[in-house]
């Protein structure tokens, strides 16, 4: 799929996205080695673009699987229709209903619908979740599975378990095997340790808050109208932000959405009263925003 | 080549307590032969992602790769280019002049010749197993032990075979410009060998003072009685307690995955139908009940095993999801619930509270007995069959009244009682101790006076006393 480490640096660029030499390392790697990448970080540093941003320039479709609290396996691989069946049980009824009226006994007439099961259990009846769309697909795809963190542990290991050798067997339907391998990627936040195992099985990622010059390209490319003096001043002031000791500190997004409004207020430079009243873009807690607030000459010193 | 190097680096992470799988180690191997050797940084990325899979890992990881893996940058730029694909004119001009004369040139003359930075390497770390390298202890015997690899390879007769090319070269009339040139390049590369030879030595020993350090100081810290413990090592623990709850939870994750959806509810899918005439339009299924077990924590917080509830409620606490629910009392002699601080502060800020600011009394004597009583008073209600209570002290009790007849009535409500005791077996029930007269209520009782005998205990809970036959 890439040549080189360089090519998917390239490339992950004309998406706009800007990867870094490591980041563009391990997602060669993963193409590669057709392993899953693990991408833990902090909030807003890009996780799920990243994996939009591969599909985009692998030029396959995204699939995404949410993870929550209490997501089983029904909602992230497949579901048997089941109101559908019977509905069409009931529809049936007569057809049915000739299709035994000569059996001689009732075990007969049993047999006679067990014969009949495959009807209802057909992929006209099931009903495939994320994980299933992936194996099924026709075209090679990127699997996004987001936040593996909230979900639980018995999950995890589940997925562990599709993700090891793409295939999964419908008891009714046999084994299903991935036509193609899907690029597969797990984005955490670390609301808990994950599993060994699934650790094990990817490679492993950690995004961290950019450095400044990685930011001022991110900005510039985002935000293409920004003024260049402002975009280093509010790569600065983000920059020591989150030196601050924040309950949550600005992320990527956060600081691209400040440049953004600053764009649109039409300010050419950051003066104190500017910033005071743009901070609800880039802080989002009280405390966080009295600390800045109190902070804020340090914050604005070149 | 390569590869048993890398191999050898992830050893040495693994001793460094790194949880490195044989799968892992392939796909190291697979994921440095996909970049290549080029570019340090790449291949140092490649390493990380497929070896290094927690962030607290990452130091270790980066420290032990400067140690292992040679920085061309460090041995300074000239050296650098002369280990670069040299200039393809000093080379064919070195091929002719060889295959012309038909010169024998043994394999490290070749290798200098033309060799690259790696494969230098590689003889380097050969010629340091055959002088017995791992013999090297101290930093006098760096300059030794350079000699002898040296020697072992034979530099001297490297140095006598290119002095006979250039002097080959020079009969033959080469202009003086380019035989400099060469003459240059070739010292250059001796240069660089050396100085390999030289930095391997001392990476070695590097490597081997780390190695050496870091087991001492685990062991050590591990089995230090807890009550001896510095503030700084109280520091380090913590890490230490991480790591082993993380071990006991891995453990636990190996575990079968439970079944999720229990089997069909008849009785209440039924019962649904009704609404439908009869049709099961709506399954109802079982839920597994998975019987989680409660637990309470009584920690003595008296300054005696303070360290010992520092420690056990650090790992109660980060095992957490082994339990319903954890609630946590201290006492001196008061006793309180600190259930509360854990649900607002991270476990460890929560435990610095109950162990300084807590309302209880920190300075008065430790009393069991009081303690249980006012328990028993308070919270015997609270308690059933899945509760667990696990007790943290030393039954040193101040000569007050024991009460024992507290722990009795609360064992009567529990599934069990266990008690920890941070302080030797030989010392129970001697002097003020009195844990013979709460003993015959506890369903056991255990000696834990390091970390890693508290590891050991409460992993047996959560592995079999909470399994075995509810």
């Amino acid at each position: 799929m890439f040549q080189s480490v360089e090519e998917v640096q390239e490339r992950f660029r004309s998406a706009r996205y800007i990867a870094s030499r490591r980041i563009a390392t391990v997602v060669y790697l993963a193409a590669q080695m057709g392993r899953p990448i693990l991408i833990e970080g902090p909030a807003g540093v890009g996780k799920t673009e990243l994996a939009k941003s591969l599909a985009e320039v692998s030029d396959r479709p995204l699939i995404r699987l949410q993870c929550y609290e209490g997501l089983d396996e029904g909602k992230a691989l497949y579901e048997w229709k089941y109101a559908k069946q019977l509905l069409y049980t009931q529809l049936l009824r007569e057809r049915i209903g000739e299709l035994i009226a000569d059996a001689p006994s009732l075990p007969d007439a049993v047999a006679r619908i067990a014969g009949q099961e495959d009807a209802f259990f057909s992929f006209r009846f099931l009903s495939p979740r994320p994980l299933l769309q992936a194996i099924l697909a026709d075209t090679p795809v990127v699997l996004l599975v987001d936040e593996i963190d909230k979900a639980e542990p018995e999950f995890e290991a589940f997925l562990l378990e599709v993700l090891s050798d793409f295939q999964v067997s419908v008891p009714e339907l046999g084994t299903i095997r991935a036509r193609h391998v899907p690029l597969v990627v797990l984005t955490s936040n670390n609301a808990r340790e994950l599993s060994d195992g699934l650790k094990r099985r990817c490679l492993h990622l950690f995004i961290d808050f950019p450095a400044p010059v990685e930011e001022l390209e991110i900005i510039r490319l985002k935000v293409p109208e920004i003024p260049a003096e402002l975009a280093r001043a509010v790569v600065a002031a983000v920059q020591k932000i989150r030196g601050l000791d924040l309950r949550k500190p600005p992320s990527v997004s956060e600081s691209i959405d400040w440049a953004r409004s600053l764009v649109i207020l039409n300010a050419q430079r950051l003066d104190p009263e500017l910033v005071e009243s743009t901070l609800t873009m880039l802080v989002k807690y009280e405390k966080d925003l009295e600390r800045v607030r109190g902070a804020l000459d340090k914050v604005l010193a070149s | 080549m390569m590869d048993e190097r890398i191999l050898e680096f992830i050893g040495d992470l693994r001793r460094a307590e790194l949880r490195i799988s044989p799968s892992e180690a392939l796909d190291a191997l697979a994921a440095t032969a996909a970049v290549g050797l080029e570019d340090r940084e790449t291949f140092k990325t490649a390493l990380a992602a497929t070896l290094v899979k927690e962030a607290r890992d990452r130091e270790t990881f980066d420290r032990l790769f400067d140690l292992y893996f040679l920085d061309l940058q460090a041995l300074g730029e000239g050296v650098r280019r002369a280990l670069g694909p040299e200039d393809p004119r000093v080379q064919d001009l070195l091929d002719r002049l060889t295959a012309e004369h038909g010169l024998e040139l043994d394999a490290l003359t070749e290798l200098m010749l033309r060799g690259g930075a790696s494969e230098m390497e590689m003889a380097i770390r050969a010629g340091g197993r055959q002088v017995g390298l791992e013999r090297l202890m101290y930093f006098l015997q760096v300059g030794y032990f350079s000699h002898r690899i040296a020697d072992q390879l034979d530099l001297q007769a490297v140095e006598a075979d290119i002095a006979e090319l250039l002097r080959l070269l020079e009969a033959r009339g080469l202009d003086p410009g380019q035989l400099a040139r060469i003459r240059n390049y070739l010292e250059l590369r001796l240069e660089a060998f050396r100085r390999m030879i030289r930095q391997h030595v001392e990476r070695e020993l590097e490597r081997r003072a780390w190695r050496q350090g870091e087991r001492l100081h685990r062991e050590a810290l591990g089995d230090k009685p807890l009550f001896a413990l510095t503030a700084d090592e109280v520091a380090q623990m913590k890490a230490v307690v991480a790591r082993l709850a993380r071990k006991i939870k891995d453990a636990l994750a190996l575990r079968q995955r439970q079944e999720q959806r229990g089997r069909l509810d008849t009785r209440r899918t039924i019962r649904r139908s009704l609404a439908y005439d009869g049709v099961p339009m709506e399954v109802r299924l079982r839920r597994r009940h998975r019987d989680r077990p409660k637990l309470i924590t009584i920690c003595d917080v008296s300054d005696s095993v303070r360290n010992a509830s520092r420690f056990m409620l650090q790992l109660v606490w980060s095992l957490q999801e082994c339990f319903s629910r954890v609630r946590s009392f201290v006492f001196v002699s008061e006793i309180a619930e600190v259930t509360q601080a854990f649900s607002t502060y991270q476990v460890e800020r929560a435990i610095e509270w109950a162990l300084k600011a807590a309302p209880v009394d920190y300075h008065c004597r430790s009393d069991f007995g009081y303690a249980f009583s006012r328990f028993v008073r308070h919270e015997l209600d609270s308690l059933d069959r899945r509760t667990t209570i696990l007790i943290l002290g030393d039954a040193r009790n101040n000569y007050n009244d024991p009460q024992a007849w507290a722990l009795r009535l609360m064992r009567e409500r529990v599934k069990g009682i266990i008690w920890l005791n941070p302080e030797g077996q030989w010392g129970w029930g001697v002097g003020d101790s009195v844990l013979p007269l709460y003993a015959p209520a506890c369903d056991l009782v255990r000696e834990c006076r390091t970390v890693n005998q508290l590891g050991e205990v409460v992993d047996n809970l959560v592995q079999h006393w909470w399994r075995r036959g509810r």
